[in-house]
């Protein structure tokens, strides 16, 4: 595992001397810019609706975490969730396609050595856009008083989505030598994710509730909730690790596999 | 330096690599040769640890690849057929990069860097970016890559072809050079395939040929010249000789 940081550094590097990485972080940023300024501007909407109807009750529950800062970030994962694909795409196809993969392969390299980089590689970057997500709520900050725990615990959330969706992409890029086949699977990957509440809900219907429970436990909803209302709890972060870690360990199993093909 | 032991790789029903057996010594330049499609691609992926053997099995260095594959990969620097380059990257810190995943250490790091661009007279494109270098700097840089980590054992896929007369006389001249080094310098193994016969001529000492996943021929070039045939001669005697006694048989 000593050559970990070395895979991950490489990736980085790549994109960085590329313009991928520039795409997306300015595409992201003015994305990003866009969905806080409608967010702020529903808020206020809101605000003047509930002062204009005397809803006195209603206005008093109004509040920055709950109305706006939970919806930005709601509203960038989904954004995250087109783009993460885009970065990990090439993440293994690309070494496939370049003939890249023979030089891994015959160096003194282990399979973890190789998946967990290029993991960290990818999960690097989607550290930054994070990062960038958590500006816009510091604005808040000079002009409000949002809950700073809050706040922080929820962009947790939004990060560690962020990873498993890294994981998932990386595993579909381990597939095929295709970025587009790549991206489409990791596409999928995610949507049947988000379909998890549904197919619980039609476990439940179906008589099954163990089923129900399994699906909701798999959703990664239930744990951003609690993240969102600022709750961090360990058996919330297991599951994130445990997410992530099966996608590792199946995206290993892929590498190996090559080998015997 | 390098022992093959029944290699064999079977793709479902085709046998592409049929109980092949050698063994080379420290310092031997040996010549892979074959039709197209013959297994010495199959073959030479094997030794590298690219592609598990079906049955049999071969050691680098005295480490198996099976049992120690990490010590074993190690000891082995690889041009594959078309060389492994990473587009995006300059040529220096495409070497520095390879140098780190091969296990070369911290310290030693950069003067290898540095001596491998010397001999593969890439001192000059040392911040140019892959991608735009001609073919015959990329398999330079392929050739550099292989080399960099000074590896005892050294397996290279066709590492001239599609180059010009020139530089297919550079890279020659290189491959001569890492087989009889200079003092201090380790001497390498070499295995080479190729198609150019004239090739095997200048800088090989031994012949290995394989036709349809078997070795035909193992002997050292002196001693396939001496009768005065040539190895075109003999090339074909064995490639076509066969084929047509295989077609008979069936």
């Amino acid at each position: 595992m000593r050559h970990v940081t070395d895979v991950a550094g490489r990736e980085l590097r790549s994109l960085f001397v590329s313009p991928v990485a520039y795409a997306v972080l300015s595409l992201f940023s003015v994305l990003a810019g866009v969905f806080f300024i409608l967010n702020v501007a529903w808020f206020n909407d809101m605000l003047l609706r509930l002062q204009q109807f005397q809803a006195f009750d209603q206005l008093e529950m109004m509040n920055l975490n709950d109305h706006l800062i939970t919806e930005f970030y709601g509203s960038m994962s989904v954004v995250l969730m087109f783009l993460i694909p885009a970065i990990t795409m090439g993440l293994f196809a690309s070494e496939k396609a370049n003939g890249t993969e023979e030089l891994l392969l015959t160096s003194p390299l282990t399979a973890w050595d190789i998946v967990l980089g290029k993991f960290i590689g990818g999960a690097t970057f989607v550290a930054i856009l994070t990062g960038i997500v958590g500006l816009f709520p510091g604005i808040l900050f000079v002009y409000g008083d949002p809950e700073v725990g809050r706040t922080l615990s929820g962009l947790l959330g939004l990060l560690l989505t962020g990873w498993v969706y890294t994981a998932m992409g990386a595993f579909a890029s381990s597939l095929t030598r295709s970025q587009i086949v790549a991206f489409l699977i990791a596409l999928v990957l995610m949507l049947v994710m988000l379909l998890l509440p549904a197919m619980s809900d039609l476990g439940v219907a179906a008589g099954a509730s163990w089923v129900g429970d399994f699906f909701r436990y798999l959703s990664a909803n239930a744990h951003v909730e609690r993240l969102l209302r600022g709750l961090v709890e360990t058996s919330d972060l297991v599951y994130y690790a445990v997410v992530i870690g099966t996608f590792a360990l199946l995206t290993k199993a892929a590498v190996e596999s090559s080998r015997w093909r | 330096m390098i022992e093959a032991r029944q290699l064999s790789k079977r793709y479902g029903d085709m046998l592409a690599v049929d109980g092949v057996d050698f063994s080379l010594e420290r310092g031997e330049v040996v010549g892979f040769l074959g039709p197209n499609g013959a297994g010495k691609t199959t073959t030479m992926r094997m030794l590298t640890g690219f592609l598990p053997p079906s049955e049999g099995t071969a050691s680098i260095a005295g480490f198996d690849i099976f049992n120690d594959p990490i010590e074993a990969r190690r000891c082995v620097g690889y041009l594959p057929e078309s060389p492994p380059l990473y587009p995006e990257m300059s040529v220096k810190s495409y070497l520095s990069y390879v140098a780190k995943i091969k296990d070369v250490s911290r310290g030693e790091r950069r003067q290898a860097v540095e001596r491998s661009l010397e001999r593969c007279g890439l001192v000059d494109v040392r911040n140019r970016v892959i991608g735009t270098l001609s073919k015959g700097y990329r398999q330079r840089v392929g050739l550099a890559q292989a080399i960099v980590h000074e590896p005892p054992v050294l397996i290279l896929d066709e590492p001239t072809a599609g180059l010009d007369p020139l530089q297919i006389q550079e890279i020659r001249e290189l491959i001569a050079e890492l087989a009889a080094p200079a003092k201090g310098e380790t001497q390498q193994t070499v295995i080479l395939s190729t198609h150019i016969l004239a090739e095997v001529e200048a800088i090989c000492r031994r012949v290995i040929l394989i036709h349809q996943g078997c070795k035909v021929v193992d002997a050292p070039l002196s001693e396939l010249t001496a009768e005065g045939q040539s190895l075109e001669e003999l090339f074909v005697r064995e490639t076509m000789g066969r084929s047509s006694a295989r077609e008979e048989r069936a």
